[in-house]
């Protein structure tokens, strides 16, 4: 670079016509234009001031140095402390999932001795019937025969990791593709439905929770299990449903998988105890049978299992 | 020579030292670290360009930091700290583009 164009830039500075132009064209701090014609007009300043200024550029580049250094320092001091802050928070997420397991156990295991006391302390019959409505209301362990159906997310296709597209994902099943498996199991005929061992009871949710399906509050993962119990007839009657028909058309069109299978001697866990925070158990005036009468709809008694109350009972 | 070597004698002062920035400092760190690149290519390109001075980079240095820590204190009293810094780093950042180009120019010839 010539002093002639430092002095046409010294000249066209002043009107600049526009900053981000002038800050393009020329980078480079007109200051070292002005001291080179300054050193050309009158000698170099010799001797000591001469060495001086070139130390102190020598301190001012270790400082540079010495800034590059702490600032590398710093950042790296920082990411660890990121990555810790998120293992932590997954290693807790993992440890309350754990204890929250433990815990249902432990439940699990107290409503059964709670049940074994409670037989023992009624007599049989009010026992058996008792122990009818819990299986019917979810909160009992039940077994018999009846259907699985399984749904499970497609896999992944190769496109779409070769291109990255995090947004259009492979198909999923959604939650209301297990709500309407469910609906239609109920409407078919079955007396208990899990979801990958999540007992429905009357106040079970299948909900989203971004791209979590929530099982009563609890998360359930692909593949999808729905077990079913029912009567013999159920499976040929949920092939018929609108839900499998549309399961089936999806998957055909999709890559979900969707299976409806036989299922023989079946057990499903109980629910966690509902808690109920605003409906009270209305305790009728009337004596007991009264109140029996209106809670089963037909004979009382150890074979009235399929009586217990159900939000599809009409629809059989 | 001597820059490099007091650049690598800087580098090494502050792995050994290893100082903490203080919390107020921490958000003027980055941009001290850009407007001092800054002022390091600006003096790789006029040494290039044979009109290298030392008081001027020791002068451009020592402003550009100071300016930039200004600008961002300023904005972070006003609210506008993210912009002000975003504004000192394209500032500086278009600069340091232009000089490295500028520099390339004078090592490649292309």
């Amino acid at each position: 670079m010539t002093t002639g164009q430092g002095e046409e830039k010294r000249a066209g500075r002043v009107y600049a016509p526009d900053f981000l132009t002038e800050l393009f064209r020329n980078p480079l701090d007109p200051g070292y234009a002005d001291a080179a014609a300054r050193r050309r007009d009158a000698p170099a300043p010799a001797g000591w001031r001469g060495s001086s200024a070139r130390a102190v550029a020598a301190v001012v580049l270790a400082v540079v140095g010495f800034l590059f250094a702490v600032a590398y320092q710093e950042t790296m001091a920082d990411e660890p402390s990121r990555s810790q802050a998120r293992a932590g928070l997954i290693a807790q997420i993992k440890q309350r999932e754990s204890e929250t397991d433990e815990l249902s156990v432990r439940a699990d295991r107290l409503r059964e001795e709670v049940g074994r006391q409670r037989d023992a302390a009624l007599s049989g019959s009010r026992a058996a019937r008792l122990r009818n409505l819990e299986a019917g209301t979810g909160l009992g362990r039940v077994r018999g025969d009846g259907v699985v159906v399984e749904l499970a997310d497609a896999a992944p296709k190769d496109d779409d990791a070769v291109t990255g597209d995090s947004d259009v994902g492979p198909p999923r099943v959604y939650y209301s593709d297990l709500q309407k498996v469910a609906n239609d199991l109920w409407a078919t005929g079955a007396e208990a439905i899990a979801i990958n061992g999540q007992r429905l009871t009357a106040t079970s949710t299948i909900r989203s929770a971004g791209a979590a399906i929530l099982v009563d509050f609890r998360p359930v993962t692909s593949p999808y299990k729905v077990t079913a119990i029912g009567p013999d007839t159920m499976r040929d009657d949920f092939e018929e449903s609108r839900a499998a028909y549309l399961m089936r058309r999806v998957a055909e069109t999709t890559g979900l998988s969707f299976r409806v299978r036989d299922a023989e001697d079946v057990t499903l866990p109980a629910a966690p105890e509902p808690r109920l925070r605003y409906a009270e158990p209305s305790v009728s005036p009337s004596p007991s049978p009264s109140g029996s009468a209106a809670d089963t709809s037909t004979s009382p008694g150890p074979s009235g299992s399929g009586a217990s109350p159900r939000p599809s009972g009409g629809v059989r | 020579m001597i820059a490099v070597l007091a650049l690598l004698v800087g580098v090494v002062l502050g792995i050994y030292f290893d100082p903490t920035v203080p919390s107020a400092l921490q958000p003027y760190l980055p941009i001290a670290v850009v407007a001092a690149l800054d002022a390091v290519f600006g003096g790789v390109r006029a040494k290039l360009d044979r009109i290298f001075d030392d008081k001027q980079f020791v002068v451009s240095f020592i402003s550009n930091v100071l300016v930039a820590g200004l600008i961002v204190y300023l904005g972070d009293q006003l609210g506008v700290g993210g912009q002000l810094s975003t504004g000192v780093v394209v500032v500086l950042g278009v600069r340091i583009f232009g000089n490295v180009a500028a520099i390339r120019r004078h090592l490649f010839r292309a």
